[in-house]
């Protein structure tokens, strides 16, 4: 699979020793109006709900958005990783949430200690998205074809092996996940920790470069020296390693969970990611709104339930709202090939 | 009696390599299709015209859901304490399987078929070929016009385990209950509507003083994941109740929503009776799940020889189909933590029950409530 559309912000562009590219760069403008458009639907969503119910600005509001938040924003990253390398959307997601929160789970009730199961869960998320990644680079198929594939696949094996799990009641991960930190959800911080990580990393990074080449011009990256088979290889495990943490933290907040049990995040982190503003077509995309944009997708329900409406209009709403982001996506690409 | 189950160099390397890569994804699709079409017409089938009268069992074949290949085992048992020939097929949960196995149980010339089908899209065309076929049908759960309905009485379920979380209700609290939440799963139409506004009815019965405003509800789907998504902003729009109370369509959508409640702090005084029975036994229950219904899923084929037995008599019953209007209801068991602990687990329930007296249900065994 390539993706040869050209962007005038060239991710490939060489880089000066000062650390600024050789030319003009639209794509932080492009990101603050993106962040900007979020936080002031976010904003006008919150307000119109507080006028509504004088209430909504509660602590228990912000313990539910920020429980919300937690796993979705996690794979979210993961997502938008897959998708800002030009690989389009890993359709198997849930299945490496599920498979890491089963590995998880498992290595607990096999009494391993925590240090060792949550390390086995992210390595499970990593091994998923790197055979997903070996598919894809050396097979030459299209991304969303083989991980649609490989999600029903790996759905089938979870179907096989277990009906269901459960973490043990006492145990660390578990009391982890029931715990707060600053008043917020434990399991909210690590999803903070991961955008602000990769998030730098996207921009600060020598690899972070070399992602957005391969996602926006794979063969002007490739002109350039950047190995394209090592690079998406490497994505596809670090974003399934994310979605491992992803799994690590599900175990965690769940006490019980089947094979299909991740099947309602897929719409909602694709979603976000799209809302976020990072395009389909690879290359673009900026952590800090993916985050304003998981924050805004996990106000709605909370939303709906203040206003008293029925929770299908969460769906609806949301809904809505991606064929608005990837209208807005493809009207952006339109302009930028003119 | 029978029982049979039917269940350059480089680059050459470099193309074979992809080509393993592309088998593999083929083995992950192939792998997706195994897991839901099983062998249905494997093994020897021929049920000998001798007189012998000759059940068909279609278990439903449901991924996970060990209840329908148990309730096959169940009929086997009772089918050998008759002396009757059995003949189990799976439906492997797909339409177009329990369609072919229609067409081999006609070909088999079964007596009396009895079945449960998770896809019952396919079940006008299945009746269609029994009807033609003159063979009786009894369907477990799901109703079709024609065939003996033979289903957990949904309606008394909600009722009562609605009225026991009422009864708690009243004890421990005087009927001060400030929320009553109702985690629904819209997409089981009528059953949702028995089994969760049922429940609430009942709680409204016992307490009649609670105001209709303290009762809300979201959708949990039916599962435990989507109710633990959807539920904090339940209770976040409801700040200052304190005596909560949650019904739902399941355990799963139940034990959701205390789950967001404990994440929220709001579980110092919350009581959840949830419905099925899937998760109030274990060593993982959660402590304010303080009851359910369990209805014994294993157990329905008891019930449904109790119409098999006169159809082999030469007097079939008249055919009542539909939940409102059953053949067999079977009787909702509703038990608190305690007693749920007391039961046995479904395999030893299982053993029971095929070494019990003839009549004999898994109500009748383990509801001791």
């Amino acid at each position: 699979m390539t993706t040869s559309l050209i962007t005038p912000a060239d991710p490939a562009a060489p880089v000066s020793p000062g650390g600024r590219k050789g030319r003009p760069d639209s794509r932080g403008a492009t990101a603050w109006r993106d962040a900007l458009s979020i936080a002031g639907v976010w904003l006008l969503l919150i307000v119109a709900t507080t006028i509504v119910r004088p209430d909504f600005l509660s602590s228990q509001t912000l313990l539910a958005v920020t429980f919300t938040m937690a796993i979705s924003g996690i794979l979210a990253v993961s997502q938008a990783l897959i998708v800002i390398s030009g690989g389009l959307l890993d359709l198997s997601l849930p299945v490496s949430l599920i498979l890491s929160a089963w590995a998880t789970v498992t290595a607990l009730n096999n009494g391993l200690p925590t240090w060792v199961a949550i390390p086995i869960g992210i390595v499970t998320g990593a091994a998923w998205g790197l055979l997903n990644g070996l598919i894809v680079v050396f097979g030459k198929l299209n991304p969303i074809i083989v991980t649609l594939a490989t999600g029903f696949g790996g759905l089938a094996i979870m179907l096989i092996f277990f009906k269901s799990a459960q973490i043990p009641s006492t145990s660390e991960l578990r009391l982890y996940g029931l715990g707060r930190f600053l008043g917020l959800p434990n399991v909210f911080w690590p999803m903070v920790i991961v955008i602000v990580l990769a998030g730098l990393a996207l921009t600060f990074t020598r690899w972070g470069r070399h992602l957005r080449a391969v996602g926006g011009n794979a063969q002007a990256a490739k002109a350039r020296g950047i190995d394209l088979r090592r690079m998406r290889l490497a994505t596809f495990a670090g974003a399934g390693a994310v979605a491992g943490l992803a799994g690590v933290m599900f175990s965690a907040v769940n006490p019980s969970f089947t094979p299909a049990s991740g099947a309602g995040f897929q719409l909602i982190v694709i979603g976000a990611v799209i809302l976020g503003g990072i395009s389909l077509s690879g290359g673009k995309g900026n952590l800090l709104v993916l985050l304003l944009s998981v924050g805004f997708l996990a106000t709605i329900p909370t939303s709906i339930a203040f206003f008293g409406l029925a929770p299908a209009w969460a769906l609806v709403f949301q809904g809505a709202l991606l064929i608005i982001a990837v209208g807005i996506d493809g009207y952006r690409l339109k302009r930028t090939a003119r | 009696m029978t029982h049979s189950i039917l269940t350059s160099r480089p680059a050459l390397g470099r193309r074979f390599a992809r080509l393993g890569l592309v088998g593999l994804a083929a083995a992950s699709l192939t792998l997706a299709g195994c897991s839901t079409v099983g062998d249905s017409t494997g093994g020897s089938t021929d049920a000998a015209d001798d007189g012998t009268f000759t059940l068909g069992f279609a278990v439903g074949g449901q991924p996970d859901a060990d209840w329908q290949e148990l309730q096959g085992d169940v009929a086997a048992g009772l089918a050998e304490q008759r002396g009757w020939d059995f003949v189990e097929l799976s439906n492997d949960n797909s339409e177009a399987t329990a369609t072919k196995n229609a067409d081999i149980f006609i070909q088999k010339g079964v007596d009396l078929v009895m079945m449960f089908n998770g896809q019952p899209s396919a079940n006008p065309v299945i009746a269609k070929k029994y009807a033609d076929a003159g063979i009786p049908v009894i369907t477990f759960d799901i109703a079709q016009e024609g065939w003996y309905f033979v289903g957990v009485d949904n309606a008394a379920a909600g009722t009562e385990g609605g009225t026991a979380l009422g009864e708690l209700a009243k004890e421990k609290w005087d009927c001060q209950v400030d929320l009553v939440i109702e985690a629904e799963g819209t997409a089981a139409g009528q059953i949702n509507t028995w089994r969760t506004g049922n429940a609430a009815d009942a709680i409204g019965e016992v307490c009649p003083d609670i105001p209709a405003e303290n009762y809300v509800k979201y959708e949990a789907d039916g599962n435990l994941t989507t109710s633990l998504a959807n539920a904090p902003g339940v209770f976040a729009a409801h700040p200052d109740a304190k005596n909560i109370l949650v019904v739902g369509l399941n355990d799963q959508a139940v034990v959701g929503a205390l789950q967001a409640a404990t994440q929220l702090g709001r579980d110092g005084s919350i009581m959840g009776w949830g419905q099925d029975g899937g998760l109030i036994t274990g060593a993982n229950v959660d402590p304010n799940l303080v009851g359910s219904v369990m209805y014994f899923l294993e157990g329905y084929p008891s019930f449904a020889f109790e119409i098999a037995d006169e159809i082999a008599a030469g007097n079939p019953p008249a055919v009542k189909d539909t939940g409102d209007d059953a053949a067999v209801s079977v009787k909702p068991c509703p038990v608190t933590q305690e007693q749920a602990a007391a039961i046995p687990g479904i395999d030893e329930r299982v053993a029971e029950l095929a070494d019990a007296p003839a009549g004999t249900t898994a109500y009748d065994l383990f509801c001791k409530s």
